[in-house]
């Protein structure tokens, strides 16, 4: 992953277009009729091989203080066998990498959750979930940005505005860094 | 200035939209029929760059307090000041002269350019709303918006750009990144079928419902997406992405509308059929490069 982003920051750097890189993809935007498709194409794997050897990046650690009050908080305890305190506890007491961000702006993938406690996304997805709920799915967990639809489990909530489009950085939490849960 | 004086069902200003904050999560946004757009700008001499104002169920109403070259574009849109102006086709506007747009019945996304353009402050380097995340706003009657200066070319009035067939219903596009996800059966009934447009289509994309078109097993790794890209979800019904589409998808792509036909899908109505032709990357450029070519002789 680390990998991606350093490729999706080198084509950036090139000016024809904005990159996004994901878990094991970039995807390149350029415009076809001022660069051809297959000379794109060669520059990217020139730029790929450039990037054998990528330092494994340390990110900025950010905080996210928690209050443990979510509406599944306690099914998705049951469901994983184990106590709403050792959930609590576990779900605090790692860090964790911020993926990638997508589905709303700044809604960052972290993981990866403690085994103990990954559950699957809610069958029946929410017409609106409240801004700063915070949720787990599949394994990952995250913070959701605004008021919007979402399929993730609600275990909590946090006052911390993880977008605001004022800021200078407008995505509190960006791609590689270390994310922690206080519980409040 | 310009003075708003009604707004229709929704009207946002968009520019070509915001491509420097996919990373962080927020869609490009910008018009979801990016040709009707451009040929709006083409029309009243702005740059590429300037910002529009995308309108959603007209009428919209203003005048300007300066004059200032002005037009409509889209599907089924035209102008109506002291004379009515076809879409597509630039007019003259006086100091004070109070136009309306007005969308006939399979109107859905109409394009109001003025010359200078809307000159907003930009949010993320762009003037694109994005509703869902609180950047920009819908426009209100009774507002002024700033708009950017220009000479007024009065020669430009009169000047139109050519309309796409949005009335056909064939959309070209190429095949998909995850196309092996597919089987050959399923590819040919994605590209032999016909689809209807569903009602909760919207500028994140058009929802398609037709023969369900089931992808093999297995999950795929969310990746970035494009516009244009068809996704099929697990119920197997379409969804191509337009202007206001997520950074990320988690849904394999099945094929991607070529960029000159995005808003031949985004302006079908609900209730409308469309049908994927399948082109190559040649024929796809060639396409960019024609509709290009056509706004560039009136710019």
């Amino acid at each position: 992953m680390a990998r991606a982003r350093a490729l999706a920051d080198a084509w950036d750097a090139r000016g024809e277009g904005s990159a996004v890189p994901a878990y094991a993809s970039v995807v390149v935007r350029f415009d076809p009729l001022r660069l051809a498709p297959a000379d794109a194409e060669t520059t990217v794997l020139r730029l790929a091989k450039t990037l054998d050897h990528v330092a494994s990046e340390s990110g900025r650690e950010i905080e996210i203080p928690t209050y443990y009050d979510g509406p599944d908080l306690v099914e998705t305890a049951e469901r994983s066998g184990v106590s709403v305190e050792l959930l609590i506890a576990l779900h605090s007491g790692r860090v964790y990498r911020a993926f990638f961000l997508g589905f709303l702006p700044g809604f960052a993938y972290c993981g990866v959750l403690d085994p103990a406690i990954v559950a699957p996304r809610l069958l029946r997805p929410r017409e609106r979930v409240p801004a700063g709920s915070v949720a787990v799915a599949d394994g990952q967990t995250s913070v959701y940005p605004f008021d919007s639809p979402g399929g993730w489990r609600l275990i909590g909530r946090t006052d911390v505005r993880v977008f605001d489009s004022r800021r200078d950085s407008p995505a509190l939490i960006r791609p590689g860094d270390r994310v922690r849960f206080v519980a409040r | 200035m310009m003075q708003i004086v009604a707004t229709g069902l929704r009207a946002t200003i968009q520019d070509r939209g915001r491509f420097g904050h996919l990373r962080e999560g927020v869609p490009p946004s910008g018009p979801a029929d990016p040709y009707a757009f451009a040929a709006a700008q083409a029309l009243v001499g702005n740059d590429p760059g300037a910002a529009a104002i995308e309108i959603v169920g007209g009428a919209f109403t203003f005048h300007c307090e300066s004059p200032r070259i002005v037009t409509v574009t889209g599907r089924d849109v035209a102008l109506r000041g002291r004379d009515l102006v076809p879409g597509w086709t630039a007019a003259f506007a006086r100091s004070g002269e109070v136009f309306t747009v007005v969308g006939g019945e399979r109107s859905r996304f109409a394009y109001l350019a003025v010359s200078g353009g809307i000159a907003t402050e930009p949010i993320l380097g762009s003037r694109s709303a994005f509703l869902p995340a609180g950047i920009g706003r819908p426009l209100r009657a009774g507002e002024a918006l700033p708009l950017g200066n220009a000479r007024v070319d009065a020669e430009r009035a009169g000047l139109s750009a050519p309309s796409p067939d949005y009335d056909t219903g064939q959309i070209r596009a190429i095949t998909g990144p995850h196309a092996q996800r597919f089987t050959d059966e399923a590819e040919t009934l994605f590209f032999r079928s016909d689809f209807l447009v569903e009602p909760a289509s919207d500028r994140m994309g058009t929802r398609l419902s037709g023969p369900r078109i089931g992808a093999r097993e297995g999950e795929i790794l969310t990746c970035g997406v494009v516009a244009g890209a068809v996704q099929i979800p697990s119920g197997g019904a379409p969804i191509v992405l337009l202007a206001e589409h997520q950074a990320t998808g988690g849904y394999p792509v099945i094929a991607t509308v070529i960029s000159a036909d995005l808003g031949l899908v985004a302006q079908r109505l609900p209730g409308e059929r469309l049908r994927f032709a399948r082109v190559d990357r040649g024929l796809a450029i060639a396409a960019l490069r024609d509709a290009r070519a056509a706004l560039e002789v009136i710019a």
